[in-house]
């Protein structure tokens, strides 16, 4: 999985690529998103448009992103999940606690 | 050969152009996480053999990950000196996955409902949830003295199936 980072403004949007799966794409995510909490990014989008799958790890690692992130009053939120990863986030029942958005400029504004 | 060259040496006689499997195909690795997608890329690769669309060896693979991955963690403990063995078949009308490991096994029929509004948050737990998902059938055998063993089941779609099935006789 690959991660790149840009800024808008007070958000950070991480553009995401590739799979988020155990002993990999879990742990670069963890890596990408503690990086900005620790520099004190408070407005964090997670761009899944180019993720292909994920697995009961790369789950379990978007949610414990977003628990990181509530703890050091963050906030961060989910745009463009498309294919098998919305199914994914249906199916768990995760965008109960997700705010999701198909449009980057909607996402921006909701900070 | 174990390890790396293992799976290398099994990914070369896969990826080989026209090569030939046949309907029954078993593999055993060392216990270790990183040969996941391995089995992963090999269950995609075979259901897709089977004629599954895209999606539903999408599925199968995601479900055989799920499996392999509690064989190697609770399984096996991530004992490396352990092996997880994935044997796959097909027949007229299934696809059948068995993944074995050589651990104590643990109680598969009482894990927590991952969509209760109570274990929403939590970071870990879907992976039975996924298995049962993602097939259309998942049984848990206890063998004594060896290990435990999960078969996954998955119906192959009836443009799939054999010119001898039943759907293409009728």
């Amino acid at each position: 999985m690959k991660a790149s980072v840009r800024h808008q403004g007070k958000v950070t949007i991480v553009d995401l690529s590739g799979k988020i799966t155990i002993g990999d794409g879990d742990i670069k995510l963890r890596e990408a998103v503690n990086a900005l909490l620790d520099e004190g990014r408070k407005a964090v989008i997670l761009n899944l448009k180019g993720v292909s799958y994920m697995d009961s790890a790369g789950i379990g690692e978007l949610v414990a992103c977003y628990k990181r992130a509530a703890e050091k009053g963050a906030k961060l939120k989910l745009l463009n999940p498309g294919g098998k990863v919305q199914d994914l986030l249906i199916l768990t029942r995760l965008q109960e606690i997700f705010e999701i958005f198909r449009d980057e400029t909607d996402a921006l504004n909701s900070f | 050969m174990t390890g790396h060259r293992t799976a290398d040496a099994v990914r070369r006689i896969w990826a080989r152009p026209g090569s030939r499997v046949g309907n029954r195909v078993r593999i055993r690795l060392n216990s270790r996480i990183v040969y996941v997608d391995l089995v992963h890329e090999m269950t995609e690769d075979l259901a897709r053999r089977a004629r599954f669309a895209k999606s539903a060896a999408l599925d199968l693979a995601l479900a055989v990950r799920e499996a392999y991955i509690n064989a190697v963690k609770h399984g096996n403990q991530m004992d490396e000196s352990k092996s997880v063995e994935v044997e796959f078949e097909r027949n007229e009308s299934r696809f059948r996955v068995w993944i074995r490991d050589q651990g104590q096994g643990f109680d598969w029929n009482h894990t927590a409902d991952p969509r209760e509004a109570i274990n929403l948050d939590r970071t870990s737990g879907r992976g039975i949830f996924f298995m049962k998902n993602f097939v259309d059938e998942v049984s848990f055998h206890r063998i004594k003295g060896k290990g435990t063993e999960v078969l996954l089941e998955k119906n192959l779609q009836p443009a799939a199936r054999g010119p001898h099935s039943a759907e293409a006789k009728r």
